[in-house]
């Protein structure tokens, strides 16, 4: 491969380009390996911290799931709450649907006077309450689960002070959970930038950029010394910090794009001088 | 006589058009019984926007005239369709219905269904429930729902200026987490949390806005699905109870203007002390 080649250059470009991308893919899928199971934590160890506030049977957490239009109860707490744990339900199906289409906080109690009310997960988990109280999990798009509690042991009802309570927690959900979000919108836009810095590569981009990600995140772990790491730190770090700063991100990724294109150019520059 | 050179909006101030507001503007003052006694709403409608009502839900006294659901088109654009049959998916829109009928035994009541299947509780779904509420004859609109869609912004608050100047008096209920709904947080909206005094009748008054009323709403025993009836606490309940207390009062006073009704909600409402 000769250097004075363009075509030759922009393909070796390419190449390097790719690695670089490799490289960053390989980090975000291990931030997001690393942090998304840090979310789903957060939010057992708030299910488990209310279950033991309100000495309730239960406690659960239900995200709304674009891909399949349901709520998904993704974490659960206390001796009731486990069979609950993977239940997808419509949107407008029981407590914990009307809870997230309105966006009203809600608690009943009396249920097993109407066996009818809660059936289709009361089913599906062998357990029916007595009472429940359920709040909408909320960000500045709107909401986004649902948490519920399940029977204090110490009263048949819950009262407005558990509902409030109940609303503190699921803040402190909403807030883990758009965490983890930043962390699935940072994969989306690494997939755009892969896209735009592909675009007029040699291979068809789509389908390239897949089995690039797939690539590299089959290779994660593997021990790479690049130098670049710590700029995708920074990265990681920033995404940390402030979920605004996604902005930022799409400039810094593409600042390290173009950074690269040059000190490829560079080297090739060089490399060429030194040869006779 | 009208001058011609006056602007439009001046009309009904000018010379012999003044006669026109030769009216007593209802002020009762703090007696109740001037407000709202001798009155069943007979001749006031009042629209509840919710998950639907069940016609033949005994707490609902036969008195639902209409019902409809909007549902998204094709084009996803909502249409509101007869919904004969008044099914509520959920059994809330029945409960609010109940506590108005409870209390407003002779108004004409409308489900207009926003929550179901086809439409997810989507807020441009809301939004034409809530326009067709105000074009169809409703003088009280019960909305134990917001939106948080900023997008639709604009909307609700055009909706909530368009009931108050076609004289429809919105009641909803307030949200629990923080943050933007609309229209609850609208001025003209008379927005309501839920206290803890078990008694239909007992309502208060905060002159520090948004939340200007507080009705009862815990642990309130409510009409649910299928005939069944369930004990509730949210919001969502306290207020069809100041729309059934305002059905009263439009039919006490016909000419009692949305601004005035609410005045004389809060000029009626309990003070802390027992003593008055």
């Amino acid at each position: 491969m000769s250097s004075s080649d363009p075509d030759s250059g922009s393909s070796r470009l390419s190449l390097e380009a790719v690695a670089l991308l490799q490289a960053i893919a390989l980090r975000a899928e291990a931030a997001r390996r690393i942090e998304g199971e840090g979310a789903r934590a957060v939010l057992r160890s708030i299910v488990e911290a209310t279950v033991a506030l309100f000495e309730a049977e239960a406690a659960s957490i239900a995200l709304y799931d674009p891909a399949s239009d349901r709520l998904v109860f993704e974490v659960a707490a206390g001796e009731q709450g486990q069979g609950v744990i993977g239940v997808a339900i419509a949107t407008d199906q029981g407590i914990a649907g009307y809870v997230y289409t309105t966006g009203q906080a809600l608690a009943l109690s009396d249920v097993e006077r109407d066996p009818r009310f809660g059936r289709a997960v009361a089913e599906r988990t062998a357990y029916l309450p007595r009472s429940i109280v359920a709040v909408p999990l909320i960000d500045e798009q709107g909401t986004i689960g649902v948490l519920e509690v399940l029977d204090k042991r110490s009263q048949a009802a819950f009262s407005l002070r558990d509902i409030e309570l109940a609303g503190v927690f699921a803040r402190q959900a909403a807030v883990a959970i758009r965490t983890s979000r930043v962390d699935r919108d940072v994969a989306a836009l690494l997939r755009v930038t892969l896209v735009e810095l592909t675009r007029g590569a040699d291979s068809a981009p789509t389908r390239a950029i897949d089995e690039l990600v797939a690539a590299a995140t089959a290779e994660f772990g593997r021990d790479d010394q690049s130098r670049l790491w710590a700029l995708v730190e920074q990265v990681a770090r920033i995404r940390r910090a402030d979920p605004d700063a996604l902005e930022l991100v799409t400039d810094l990724l593409a600042a390290l794009a173009r950074q690269t294109e040059r000190d490829t150019r560079t080297r090739r520059r060089g490399r060429g001088s030194r040869v006779p | 006589m009208t001058d011609p050179y006056l602007p439009a909006w001046s009309e009904p101030f000018v010379g012999d058009r003044r006669d026109a507001l030769d009216r007593a503007v209802p002020f009762v003052g703090r007696d109740r019984a001037a407000a709202l006694g001798g009155t069943d709403a007979t001749g006031v409608t009042v629209a509840i926007i919710d998950s639907g009502v069940e016609r033949d839900h005994p707490a609902v006294g036969g008195k639902l005239v209409a019902s409809v659901r909007v549902e998204l088109g094709d084009d996803d654009e909502p249409v509101v369709l007869d919904d004969p049959d008044g099914r509520d998916v959920v059994g809330h829109g029945t409960a609010c219905a109940g506590i108005i009928h409870g209390l407003a035994a002779g108004a004409e009541l409308i489900s207009i269904r926003v929550l179901g299947p086809d439409n997810r509780g989507k807020g441009v779904v809301f939004a034409a429930g809530l326009e067709w509420a105000i074009a169809h004859g409703a003088s009280v609109v019960n909305l134990s729902l917001s939106s948080r869609s900023e997008a639709l912004f604009a909307t609700f608050h055009e909706l909530a200026d368009q009931a108050y100047f076609a004289n429809v008096l919105l009641v909803s209920a307030a949200n629990n987490a923080p943050g933007a709904s609309y229209p609850s947080l609208f001025a003209s909206v008379v927005s309501v949390a839920a206290h803890d005094v078990a008694d239909a009748w007992t309502w208060y008054y905060n002159p520090r806005p948004p939340v200007e009323f507080g009705a009862y709403g815990v642990d309130v025993e409510v009409a649910w699905r299928d005939g069944g009836r369930i004990v509730a606490t949210g919001n969502s309940f306290a207020a069809p109870h100041i729309a059934g207390i305002a059905a009263l009062i439009r039919a006490k006073h016909p000419t009692a203007s949305p601004f005035e009704v609410k005045a004389i909600l809060a000029a009626t409402a309990n003070t802390a002390s027992p003593s008055r």
